[in-house]
C-alpha cells in the first residue's frame, strides 16, 4: 500500500498546490486590479502549477495511476485464483488416528477385529488374484501399437502391431463406417490358417468400386491376411499383413495385423477360448 | 474552477480509497467462504460414509481410530474396490498414491502400468486415515466429466470417392505429431482427478498447461462467487493431481471409457 500513500501524498500536495494556486490566483488579479504594474508571484507555486498542468505531466501521472490500477486489480485476481486454493488446503484435519495404545492392544474386541480385517484381506487378495488367469493370454495397446503375450503370469513375447485408424469413411448417401478396434476383454473364438479375406463393403466403397453381390469372387482375396488368423468375433481378427512397414501405426479397419514371426508365436501360444485384452 | 478540480481530485481519492476497501471486504468474504468449503465437504462425507460406532456391533471408537485398524482398513478397501470394479468387465484406472503407480486393468488383469512423476492430493484424502474417507474410497469412482487438450477418439473423416479415378491410397499417418497431454477427470461425490504430462520440453507446451490450468480455475472461482453472491458456501472438490509421463497420460485417457470408473488407493 505504499503506492496509495504516496499517490495521496501526492494529491494533496497537487490540491494545496490548486489552493495556493488559486489564492496566488486571487492576489495577483487583486494586485494587477490595484497596482496594474507589479504582479504578486507566489513562492514557488508558480514552477509547480506550470509543471502539473503540463500534458507530459498529466500523462506520467495518469498512467501511473493506470498501471498501479491494473496491478492491484491483477494482484487480487492472482490471490483469489492461486492463494485461495492454497488457504482453502488449511483446513482443520480430521484425524481420528492414534497408535500404540497398550490398553488397546490387549484388548479382546480389538484383537478380534485386528484378526477378521486379516482374515477378510487374505481372501479378497485371493479373490483379485484368481481373475488373472495363470493361462496364456495377450495384450493389445492400440494407442501405441504394441502387444505383450503372457503365459503363467509372465511375459513371453512383446512387438509392435497395427489397428484401427479412427477413419469414418462417409458416402455422399451418409453411410458410414468407423474403422476403430474395439476395446475390452475379448478372447479366442476360433483359429485358422491361410486365411482368406472376404472383403466387405466398405472395402469396394473406400476404393470407389461398385458393390459386388454377397459371394461375387471379387469379394474374394488370398494371402493378404497372412498365414494365420485369431477370430474374436463380430468380424474383427488378429492377423498377419502384407503392409510390414505400417507396424507400429494405426492403419487398419479395425483388426489387429501382426508381422509373420510374432503371429505364427501367438498362433501357437494361444488357444481356442484364451482372452484377449485390448486397451 | 481550480477549487472545483481540487475538490474532484479529493473524491476521486476517496472514490478510490473505498473503492479499494470494498474489493479488499469482498476477498477477505471470498477467502472466509472458502476455507470453509473444505470443512462443510468433510462434515458432508463424515455423514455418508462415517462408522455407525455402537455397543452393540462391539467397535468402539478407540479401535477405529487405531493407525494399525485403519491401516488394514484401507488395504481392504482398495481391494474391495478393485474387485468391483474386476467383475464390472470394463477397463477402469488403479490409482495407488502410496506406491505411485497408475495402472489400466480390465477384469482384474493389470494391462498397463505407470508410474506418476510426482503427485499432489487434498490434504483431506492424505491424512484420509479418518475411516470416513475409507469407507468412501471402499467403492469405485465413477467420471462424470472430463476436460482434456486431447481427444478421446482422434476420429478422422474421410469422404468415399465416387469412382476409383478418385481414389487415393491411404498415407503414412504422421507419428511425429505430439500434442500436449493435460485433462481433468470430474469424478462422483466431488473429487477431481488432474493429470498432467510430466514433459514439457517445449516453451509452447509449459504455456499450454499454465493456460490449461488457469481456464480450471477461472471456472472454479466462477462458480465459487456465483454460489458466494447469494451467501453460500462454495463448493469443494477433494483432488489428486498426479503428473505422468506423457504417452502413459495419454494412454490412460483414451483407454478409460468416458463414464469409466477408478479406484484410489491414498
Amino acid at each position: 500500500m505504499l503506492w496509495i500513500s504516496k499517490l495521496s501524498e501526492m494529491e494533496d500536495e497537487e490540491i494545496i498546490k490548486d489552493n495556493t494556486e488559486s489564492e496566488g490566483g486571487q492576489q495577483s488579479t487583486e494586485a494587477n486590479q490595484g497596482k496594474n504594474e507589479i504582479p504578486v508571484q507566489p513562492e514557488n507555486g508558480i514552477e509547480k502549477k506550470d509543471i502539473s498542468k503540463k500534458p507530459l505531466f498529466v500523462i506520467v501521472r495518469s498512467f501511473f495511476i493506470f498501471i498501479c490500477t491494473v496491478l492491484v486489480i491483477l494482484a487480487m485476481a492472482l490471490f483469489i485464483l492461486y492463494v485461495v486454493p492454497v488457504l482453502e488446503e488449511i483446513f482443520p484435519r480430521h484425524k481420528t488416528e492414534s497408535a500404540n495404545i497398550k490398553e488397546l492392544n490387549k484388548d479382546p474386541v480389538y484383537k478380534k477385529q485386528m484378526g477378521l480385517l486379516t482374515k477378510d484381506i487374505q481372501r479378497l487378495s485371493l479373490r483379485f488374484n484368481a481373475y488373472t488367469s495363470g493361462q496364456s493370454y495377450i495384450v493389445i495397446n492400440t494407442i501405441e501399437n504394441k502387444f505383450a503375450l503372457y503365459t503363467n503370469k509372465k511375459l513371453i513375447r512383446e512387438g509392435f502391431c497395427s489397428s484401427g485408424s479412427y477413419t469414418m469413411l462417409q458416402t455422399s448417401g451418409n453411410k458410414k463406417w468407423i474403422f476403430k478396434t474395439p476395446k475390452g476383454k475379448y478372447w479366442v473364438h476360433g483359429k485358422i490358417t491361410n486365411p482368406v479375406w472376404k472383403r466387405p463393403d466398405w472395402s469396394f466403397v473406400e476404393e470407389g468400386s461398385p458393390i459386388p453381390s454377397e459371394n461375387a469372387d471379387s469379394r474374394f482375396e488370398y494371402g493378404v491376411l497372412g498365414d494365420y488368423a485369431l477370430i474374436l468375433g463380430d468380424g474383427y481378427m488378429i492377423h498377419g499383413t502384407i503392409y510390414k512397414r505400417f507396424l507400429g501405426m494405426p492403419v487398419t479397419h479395425g483388426c489387429v495385423r501382426l508381422n509373420d514371426d510374432d503371429l505364427k508365436v501367438i498362433y501357437n501360444t494361444l488357444n481356442i477360448g484364451s482372452k484377449v485384452y485390448i486397451y | 474552477m481550480e477549487i472545483k478540480d481540487g475538490k474532484k481530485r479529493h473524491f476521486g481519492k476517496i472514490t478510490f480509497i473505498v473503492l479499494i476497501s470494498i474489493l479488499s471486504v469482498l476477498i477477505i468474504y471470498y477467502s472466509i467462504m472458502s476455507m470453509l468449503a473444505p470443512v462443510r465437504k468433510m462434515e458432508e462425507i463424515k455423514k455418508e460414509f462415517d462408522v455407525k460406532v455402537n455397543d452393540k456391533n462391539g467397535i468402539d471408537r478407540q479401535v477405529v481410530n487405531d493407525s494399525s485398524y485403519l491401516k488394514l482398513l484401507k488395504e481392504k478397501a482398495f481391494l474391495q474396490s478393485r474387485i468391483l470394479l474386476a467383475e464390472s468387465d470394463s477397463i477402469y484406472l488403479t490409482l495407488n498414491l502410496e506406491d505411485s503407480t497408475a495402472n489400466i486393468e480390465i477384469s482384474g488383469v493389470v494391462v498397463h502400468k505407470s508410474k506418476m512423476r510426482s503427485f499432489k492430493s487434498s490434504k483431506m484424502l492424505l491424512t484420509g486415515n479418518d475411516n470416513a474417507i475409507l469407507s468412501m474410497l471402499s467403492t469405485p469412482f465413477t467420471i462424470l466429466y472430463a476436460n482434456a487438450t486431447i481427444k478421446k477418439e482422434p476420429v478422422m473423416i474421410k469422404m468415399a470417392p465416387k469412382d476409383t479415378s478418385e481414389y487415393k491410397p491411404d498415407i503414412m499417418p504422421d507419428t511425429s505429431i505430439t500434442e500436449p497431454v493435460n485433462y481433468i477427470l470430474e469424478m462422483n461425490r466431488g473429487i477431481r482427478i488432474y493429470v498432467y504430462q510430466e514433459e514439457n520440453i517445449k516453451f509452447s507446451e509449459r504455456i499450454n498447461q499454465i493456460k490449461f490450468d488457469l481456464k480450471d480455475r477461472l471456472r472454479d472461482t466462477w462458480n465459487a462467487l456465483k454460489r458466494i453472491a447469494v451467501f453460500k458456501v462454495p463448493e469443494y472438490h477433494p483432488f489428486i493431481k498426479i503428473k505422468l509421463p506423457r504417452s502413459d497420460a495419454k494412454i490412460i485417457y483414451r483407454a478409460i471409457p468416458k463414464n469409466g470408473q477408478i479406484a484410489v488407493f491414498s
